[in-house]
């Protein structure tokens, strides 16, 4: 069919191609099977709990690093660090050289719907901490935070700050109040005591949540944009993979989400120095360690002005931030982001030994 | 006749034997009420969005000539203009607010479902929620207290250890007394401090 300078019958010859291309990625996810995530070897050195801390297999010759500790969040699975081969992190920090520990948080269930941030920062993650401390025998190490994690062990290396060689944050909100913080502006009016009395915080929920803040692309146009993949067999593979991960989230134990949402997005309690954990205050200031902050330009989770407010409110003299262009999960899987960023911090860990 | 209007029960005072059950019951459908009429208000605010993308998308295609050759240059226009209208939408107060109530009423929902849940498992003989969280309790107070108590019964096994081992013959002019009194003491773990 002769379509030239007939736009209508361009149209239509383009949506038969369409047709043709859905068939293709139909026919190649039918035989997809099962996507493997998390690869790279490791196992659990200790557990309490739900909680696991896993100790990397070393891929490379010690470069004489102290540990790294990465304390991922509490609201997705950590393997999104190590979600295959050729994007992976965590693969990236070890083929440097690095120790790599990672503190897996597990599956939150009733029996976690009392714990308090205390128990995870003060209890769970101190515990992690001290154990890589001890196994190593010796004094401080490299605490790794992302996203929620980050905040997390911004808590802890400001409450153990003798502990915490070198920071790393990644994406991670210090501001919870700011304009483009779409997710807090939603989270000011809900009312978290009552969400929270009925037990645990569903993943699903949050899952609608995190859909809501884009709801065109995230539910239908990514969806559209697979019959561009032709059936690509390595590319469905991939997009498989992250499909697994977005939808693969815990509960939240209900107090300290609770917790999270009214101290942190809230009353923003971290920035104003007003945090309390563990009986004890929370102060940036006293957090002296080297610092990196690496934030995405492009992050609609937690807006870079959410994480740029940290060099002024710590202690720290050493501090370098780190922009990305990317968005939140960009960062660790996107095409260039995913080889740049860790080598990034392997760059700013060599020139602080 | 008329016949029974579910909108005006829960105004009637709970009577009788049963009252507590129709509290909660009133309770419910009070809340069932509510978020009707709050998603109505959601799923209107959502419908004046998406009036306002169609209005967006019309007057980019008008203002920017040719138009999209593609179905797919065509959906993905169509994807920017509702995602722009929506994010400025939904970055205003209302639309918190009525997310929010959303929510809340949820939230307010499952409790109430949870108290009628209680009470039915409780004549039922079943473990309830409340029974279950008091175990919770009594775990983790029991974990605390180990854990407390775990340096002090480390310590009082290695004194016992000392104790209990035999002494070692040797001469008693061979080490100092204050060194004996200190052999008595259990063994330093050894630990090396310094960089990996």
């Amino acid at each position: 069919m002769n379509t030239a300078n007939d736009p209508f019958a361009e149209m239509l010859q383009s949506a038969a191609a369409m047709q043709e291309s859905g068939r293709a990625v139909l026919r190649t996810m039918m035989g997809l099977g099962d996507v493997e995530v998390g690869t790279s070897e490791k196992r659990c050195v200790y557990s309490e709990d739900k909680i696991c801390l896993y100790r990397y297999t070393a891929l490379a010759r010690s470069a004489n690093f102290k540990p790294v500790l990465i304390c991922y969040a509490m609201v997705n699975r950590p393997y999104l660090l190590d979600l295959q081969p050729d994007r992976s992190f965590i693969r990236e920090l070890l083929l440097a050289g690095l120790d790599v520990y990672l503190l897996d948080w597990g599956y939150p269930d009733g029996a976690d719907r009392f714990l308090g941030l205390d128990v995870y920062v003060d209890g769970y993650l101190r515990r992690c901490v001290e154990f890589v401390l001890n196994e190593h025998a010796i004094d401080s190490l490299t605490l790794l935070g992302v996203c929620q994690g980050g905040t997390l062990s911004l808590c802890y290396a400001a409450l153990e700050h003798r502990q915490i060689a070198q920071l790393i944050t990644m994406v991670t909100p210090v501001d919870f109040k700011t304009p483009e913080n779409l997710l807090s502006k939603w989270a000011q009016h809900i009312d978290v005591g009552l969400l929270t009395q009925s037990g645990n915080v569903s993943g699903d929920f949050l899952n609608l949540i995190y859909l809501s803040l884009m709801p065109f692309r995230l539910t239908q146009q990514k969806y559209v944009n697979l019959l561009q993949l032709q059936g690509d067999r390595v590319q469905l593979e991939n997009f498989m993979r992250m499909e697994k991960w977005i939808f693969d989230s815990p509960d939240q134990p209900a107090t300290a989400f609770r917790e999270f949402i009214q101290w942190f997005f809230q009353e923003n309690r971290l920035i104003r120095d007003e945090l309390t954990l563990a009986g004890r205050p929370v102060r940036l200031e006293n957090l002296t360690a080297p610092v990196l902050n690496i934030f995405a330009s492009k992050d609609h989770l937690v807006p870079p002005s959410a994480s740029i407010p940290l060099g002024a409110r710590i202690g720290s003299k050493d501090y370098q931030s780190l922009e990305v262009d990317a968005g939140h999960i960009g960062l660790y899987v996107g095409g260039k982001t995913r080889k740049s960023v860790p080598a990034a911090v392997v760059a700013w860990l060599q020139s602080r030994r | 006749m008329g016949g029974f209007d579910p909108q005006t029960f829960p105004g009637i005072p709970a009577l009788g034997l049963s009252r507590e059950y129709q509290e909660t019951a009133a309770r419910l459908l009070e809340l069932s009420k509510q978020f009707q009429q709050r998603y109505a208000e959601f799923a209107q605010q959502n419908a004046a969005i998406m009036q306002d993308a169609f209005q967006v998308m019309k007057k980019r295609l008008d203002a920017a000539p040719p138009a999209p050759s593609s179905p797919t240059e065509l959906y993905d226009a169509w994807i920017d203009c509702a995602e722009g209208t929506y994010a400025q939408a939904a970055h205003s107060e209302r639309f918190a607010r009525l997310l929010a109530e959303l929510c809340n009423i949820s939230s307010a929902f499952k409790v109430e479902r949870g108290k009628l849940t209680e009470q039915i498992a409780r004549h039922l003989d079943l473990p309830s929620r409340a029974e279950v969280d008091t175990l919770h309790h009594q775990v983790r107070a029991l974990k605390l207290a180990m854990r407390a108590a775990a340096p002090r019964a480390a310590k009082a096994a290695a004194l016992h250890a000392t104790a209990s081992r035999p002494a070692a013959p040797r001469p008693a002019a061979s080490r100092p007394p204050s060194a004996r009194a200190k052999s008595s003491k259990p063994p330093p773990k050894p630990r090396k401090r310094g960089k990996k």
